[in-house]
């Protein structure tokens, strides 16, 4: 999914979904090409082998998560955990900047003695809040470089994908990635043990 | 592993020893090493403990006591947080630490000695107060309500039940007792499983981890006020007991990947160790550091709101007369620096990495029993609360001298055997241990 589709999925008045690379013989656009496995070890192996033909823009649907994976298709590490401590920093000080601009200068209350700015009673408060940011960015974030949520995926469409999360092991190559070709990933797919290709479309 | 049969157990734990990474040369140190590097610090410590006595005579007994007292304070830390984390690490069935737990298990057979170097500070401390009498004059000792001169004074009136001599006595005899206890009964199951390979062993030690658990958070943090809060008998805090222990865990791991990356660079336990054991040590100190920040300012900020002067004292000794560089220095060097650091994963998958900032953390724990230890050696002496740079030699004498001791008998004890537990029943979860995220 690029940017701009991702946008135009939620503001289609802001930008036009860029049309479709390739279409079927009645002129629907393809989202991609869908291969089943028998197992997780055909998966794992097959992956490994859409990882080094280049492809980017492609998932494994599985129906319990299998370990290493990642490394079978080369995901890269996700940089959230820095917007995340960019989120917690920010609310650190932003929950700091709030309780000396309310204790220190807009309403200052005598209390116990101690001096209007102290810092000692704004540490539980700034703490708190850097945890809300961080957990808020983590969480947001997340959903964000997922693309989530979502009204609709094409592959919902599809009635023998629903299997993924019961007895197949699904992988999908989209036809946005550069190197999508309709022969050679379909062959691809099949040469890596696929027990059947789909296609699967867009409206 | 209870599921198993005695004979299906027998063939997993031969599956188990058939690993590459447990052949002999690798889990074994060569004959003979470390003799002299342990006869090197057994050397230093002899110059460092002598140079203390020197001090004593020449620069005052008391704040030689507490130069030592930082030293043992530091050591005992090290100890008691490795007894704690084998003991979690029974009762939680862990498998990622099998290949890392004997290292431990030195550290923590490391307290009979710990006990043995406590002692000489009670004992002299209770013998200058018994003869000085009732004419020992105010500030003379360092544990001052054993003076007989202020018994009777309001403060330390309703303390005197607790606070007495050979009520402090009798509680060292009691720490010492269970500790040794626990330390020699945990490390002797272990090394029996290595020869006997009998898996109830770990179900005894888990056992025995149940009380040992409790009994040594009771003891750690009662030895604490013993031997460091009562050091100003007016002064208190409910939470000493934890800022002592999140002191020592921390101090426990950062020692532990010392020792691992030293042997590691030896060429030693290759493939048993990896990156992955390192990334998890790594995540404990960070875990530590800011249990430690975490428990410090909750510790300063209840005394702060409720300025009680008996506790305020305290902090206002620690933020005046210079000491307050050391305090915020700690709060920098204990917290922030590895905090930021800690937080990257190349700095936690790498063995240099890793010690390096072990190592700063250690330092950040001699110093931080220092902060506490060392201001109280000239309490009640006002008018000098800075003590400046007279006698600071004593500190780093006494300091050095008791990790060189310490190191030395640690080094014996780690050639003496095998560096892994090899017949641990979960030692095949920890060579293949990974971490899956990121």
């Amino acid at each position: 999914m690029s940017i701009v589709s991702g946008i135009a999925d939620y503001f289609p008045f802001v930008v036009r979904k860029p049309p479709a690379r390739f279409r079927t013989e009645d002129d629907r656009p393809v989202h991609g090409i869908m291969a089943e496995y028998d197992s997780a070890a055909d998966v794992y192996h097959a992956a490994e082998q859409v990882r080094d033909a280049g492809y980017t823009k492609w998932d494994v649907y599985t129906p319990y998560p299998i370990h290493g994976m990642e490394h079978a298709m080369g995901v890269k590490r996700t940089f959230l955990p820095l917007v995340v401590a960019g989120g917690g920093f920010t609310g650190v000080g932003l929950g700091f900047l709030m309780q000396w601009w309310i204790s220190g200068v807009d309403y200052p209350l005598m209390k116990q003695g101690k001096p209007y700015a102290a810092w000692e009673p704004f540490v539980m408060v700034s703490f708190e809040l850097g945890i809300l940011f961080a957990a808020f960015t983590a969480l947001f974030g997340m959903l964000a470089l997922n693309g989530l949520p979502r009204w609709h995926h094409p592959l919902m469409l599809k009635e023998r994908f629903l299997r993924a999360s019961d007895d197949r092991f699904i992988i999908v190559i989209e036809a946005e990635d550069k190197k999508f070709d309709p022969d050679a990933t379909v062959k691809l797919l099949e040469d890596a043990g696929s027990s059947r290709v789909d296609l699967v479309e867009d409206e | 592993m209870s599921q198993m049969t005695a004979d299906q157990y027998r063939a997993h734990l031969e599956r188990t020893r058939r690993h590459p990474a447990l052949a002999a040369d690798n889990i074994h140190l060569p004959a003979g090493s470390g003799t002299k590097l342990s006869a090197l610090c057994f050397g230093v410590a002899l110059a460092g403990l002598a140079l203390t006595l020197l001090g004593a005579v020449v620069v005052n007994v008391k704040h030689a006591l507490a130069a030592y007292q930082v030293g043992v304070m530091s050591v005992l830390a090290i100890a008691l947080g490795s007894l704690f984390m084998i003991m979690i690490f029974n009762l939680v069935n862990a498998g990622w630490h099998g290949t890392v737990k004997r290292q431990w298990e030195h550290l923590f057979s490391m307290l009979p000695l710990c006990v043995l170097l406590v002692f000489p500070v009670l004992a002299i401390e209770v013998i200058r107060a018994v003869v000085a009498g009732d004419s020992g004059r105010d500030g003379f000792l360092l544990f001052e309500w054993l003076n007989p001169a202020i018994s009777g004074t309001f403060l330390i009136e309703h303390k005197a039940g607790f606070l007495n001599a050979p009520f402090w006595l009798l509680r060292f005899v009691l720490y010492a007792a269970i500790w040794i206890f626990l330390a020699q009964r945990l490390y002797s199951l272990s090394k029996q499983q290595d020869l006997t390979g009998d898996r109830w062993l770990s179900q005894k030690a888990r056992f025995m981890s149940g009380w040992g658990t409790l009994v040594l958070a009771l003891t750690s943090s009662f030895a604490a006020f013993d031997w460091m809060m009562s050091m100003d008998y007016r002064f208190f805090s409910t939470m000493w007991g934890v800022y002592y222990f999140a002191a020592s865990a921390g101090a426990s791991v950062a020692t532990l990947v010392i020792v691992l990356a030293i042997l590691r660079g030896m060429g030693r336990l290759t493939g048993a160790v990896t990156d992955e054991h390192f990334r998890d040590l790594g995540k404990f100190l960070f875990a530590f550091s800011v249990f430690w920040a975490y428990i410090g300012f909750s510790q300063y900020f209840l005394i702060w709101y409720a300025n009680i002067p008996e506790e305020t004292a305290y902090y206002l000794r620690r933020m005046t007369g210079g000491w307050e560089a050391l305090s915020f220095f700690l709060i920098a060097g204990h917290f922030v620096v590895p905090f930021v650091l800690l937080l990257f994963k190349p700095v936690k998958h790498s063995t240099l990495g890793l010690a390096l900032v072990a190592g700063w953390l250690l330092v950040m724990h001699v110093l931080d029993m220092f902060w506490i230890i060392r201001p109280m050696v000239y309490v009640q002496d006002w008018a000098s609360l800075n003590p400046g740079p007279t006698g600071w030699w004593v500190d780093v004498a006494a300091i050095v001298g008791v990790f060189a001791l310490f190191a030395g008998v640690l080094i014996r004890k780690i050639a003496s055997g095998p560096l892994v537990a090899a017949n641990d029943p979960y030692l095949h979860e920890s060579l293949k241990h990974k971490n899956y995220v990121g």
